[in-house]
């Protein structure tokens, strides 16, 4: 379970905290979306929850944050590491090897994962990320949406229990981002991997994550399951997240025939709604 | 450029060889050239550098690298005989002393210069460091700094040319400068480049934070470098490439 209690950083020599009065919980097995416009602390979250703020990025820090029982303030960078995964942002800053199957070994080796289940994990995560052929190739040939996968991959393979990913499919086309949500859906269901991803593409989030969070200048707009979320439409799009389609069709016949119906996130429940209606 | 270095797969002898004995015997070569003074003995050498670029199964990028050096060492060639005075004269300012030394300093040159882009081209980085840190115990820092280094290369050279077209399309003749007027040009772009890379620095180190580069050891790599008969032969070879320097 992931707890953030009243969370208030500012980075040093920043005037202006980046988090105020965070406070969420995802619990084990949870799959939560973060939204919201830029520089609205969304990858501050991250760096709280992976423990790289404190450890790594200095600052003022008030509140609380617990991975699995443990606090991030207390417990060592290495110690909740090893719970965590963290996929960055910047593709090419996370990326240390020159070579794609050395990025992969990278965690793995300083993890100290058995000898003989090294290749069974490294095969694992390319073929599950669809990136098999790439395992020879040398990173500097590879195209901003391959380097991303090889980012998510050599994250996949370490298996943690929690797993952070901040902005995942910004290189990616269409297919391939429904492409690594769905992995994202397959271990957060078949291993219990607890998910907490930053993304633009709010279809994404609302075909795929449970909990929604909506930041804005460093404080939490909204938060909760997905679908009551979405019912804040209009605010949302003030603040620059577009609703799908379907949820503003579902929000627009119930304004019109002025009786509450359910927020739709997928083209099927929408056409069952209507289908419903009409009859 | 980056093909240059870019690594080449292989099976070949070089390939199989321990990444610490290749390194081995690019320095015997070194040692070997600097140690030598007989003009033969150095051609020698060079025949041994180009017969290591085609045992390794580059023979077409032994002959670039060759060429390119040659072309460097025709200039240096004309300077030395220029400049050295001592000696009987054999045409014009030009004494045979200075042909000789002139000779050997050029043939050092590319002697020493040859192995280390072969070998750098049939040798992945990830290998080279890692063998460095489990053989030669060198700190593992090290060996990660260089290894760093020589990931980003592709890509600041990419962000240059990134940055470049940026410009030109904004009216700035790169192409029609040459030499230092270029140099003059290029110069003022360093500062944003430098700038942007040491933040993506900081973030790498904080990626390999948060991936256990403090959990590291010396034994935490997967791969393993053990040597073989093949290392010791190379070995043997490096002894007397040396040995015949000195005696020859
Ligand atoms: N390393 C840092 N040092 C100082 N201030 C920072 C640092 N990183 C972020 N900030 C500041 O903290 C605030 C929140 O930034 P953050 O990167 O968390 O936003 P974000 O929601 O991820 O934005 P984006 O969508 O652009 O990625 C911004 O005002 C930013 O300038
Ligand atoms: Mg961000």
């Amino acid at each position: 379970m992931i707890e953030v209690k009243d969370l208030t950083f500012t980075y040093k020599d920043e005037k202006k905290p980046a988090l105020q009065n965070i406070s969420l919980t995802v619990p084990d097995g949870g799959f939560l979306g973060v939204i919201g416009p830029a520089g609205a602390g969304k990858t501050t979250l991250i760096r709280a929850v992976s423990g790289m703020i404190p450890h790594l990025f200095p600052g003022d820090f008030y509140g609380s944050v617990s991975v699995n029982g443990l606090d991030t303030f207390e417990t060592s960078l290495p110690e909740i590491s090893r719970l965590v995964g963290t996929v960055f942002q910047d593709v090419d800053s996370q990326i240390i090897s020159p070579m794609v199957e050395d990025e992969l070994l990278y965690g793995l080796e300083n993890f100290g994962i058995p000898r003989e289940e090294i290749p069974v994990r490294m095969e694992e995560a390319l073929r599950k990320v669809g990136i098999a052929d790439l395992r020879d190739r040398t990173i500097g040939s590879l195209s901003g949406g391959q380097r991303q996968k090889v980012a998510i991959a050599s994250i996949v393979a370490l298996r943690p229990q929690v797993l952070l990913l901040d902005e995942p499919t910004g290189e990616l086309d269409p297919q391939s981002s429904r492409q690594v949500f769905s992995l994202l859906k397959e271990l957060n269901e078949e291993q219990g991997t607890t998910v907490i991803v930053i993304e633009q593409k709010i279809m994404l989030l609302c075909e795929f994550s449970a909990q929604l969070a909506v930041l804005n200048q460093g404080r939490i707009a909204w938060q909760g399951d997905t679908r009551s979320v979405l019912l804040h439409a209009e605010e949302l799009l003030a603040l620059g997240v577009n609703c799908p389609r379907v949820t503003t069709l579902s929000r627009i016949l119930s304004a019109r025939l002025g009786e509450e119906q359910p927020v739709c996130t997928r083209p099927e429940e929408a056409e069952a709604m209507i289908r419903r209606l009409i009859r | 450029m980056t093909d240059l270095f870019r690594y080449v797969p292989g099976n070949s002898v070089i390939h199989r060889l321990n990444p610490v004995t290749r390194l081995l015997v690019t320095i015997a070569v070194c040692v070997a050239a600097f140690v030598s003074g007989n003009l033969y003995y150095l051609a020698g050498l060079l025949a041994v550098d180009l017969l290591i670029g085609f045992i390794a199964g580059i023979p077409g990028k032994t002959l670039t690298i060759f060429k390119g050096l040659l072309k460097i060492a025709l200039f240096l060639f004309v300077l030395q005989i220029l400049l050295v005075r001592r000696g009987t004269p054999v045409l014009w300012i030009i004494t045979d002393e200075g042909l000789l030394t002139a000779a050997k300093v050029v043939l050092r040159l590319v002697i020493v210069c040859m192995p280390l882009a072969l070998i750098l081209s049939v040798t992945k980085v990830s290998d080279l460091t890692n063998s460095l840190v489990q053989v030669l115990h060198v700190p593992y820092q090290y060996a990660f700094t260089l290894s760093t280094a020589i990931r980003f290369i592709p890509q600041f050279l990419e962000e240059m040319s990134m940055i470049m077209e940026a410009q030109t399309a904004r009216g700035v003749a790169f192409d029609k400068a040459r030499g230092l007027k270029k140099f003059s040009m290029i110069l003022p772009l360093c500062a944003p480049l430098l700038i942007s890379s040491l933040r993506r620095t900081d973030q790498t180190a904080a990626a390999a934070a948060v991936r256990g580069f403090s959990l590291r050891t010396r034994r935490s790599g997967y791969k393993q470098y053990p040597f073989t008969l093949l290392d010791l032969a190379a070995a043997l070879c490096s002894a007397l490439l040396i040995a015949g320097a000195i005696l020859l």
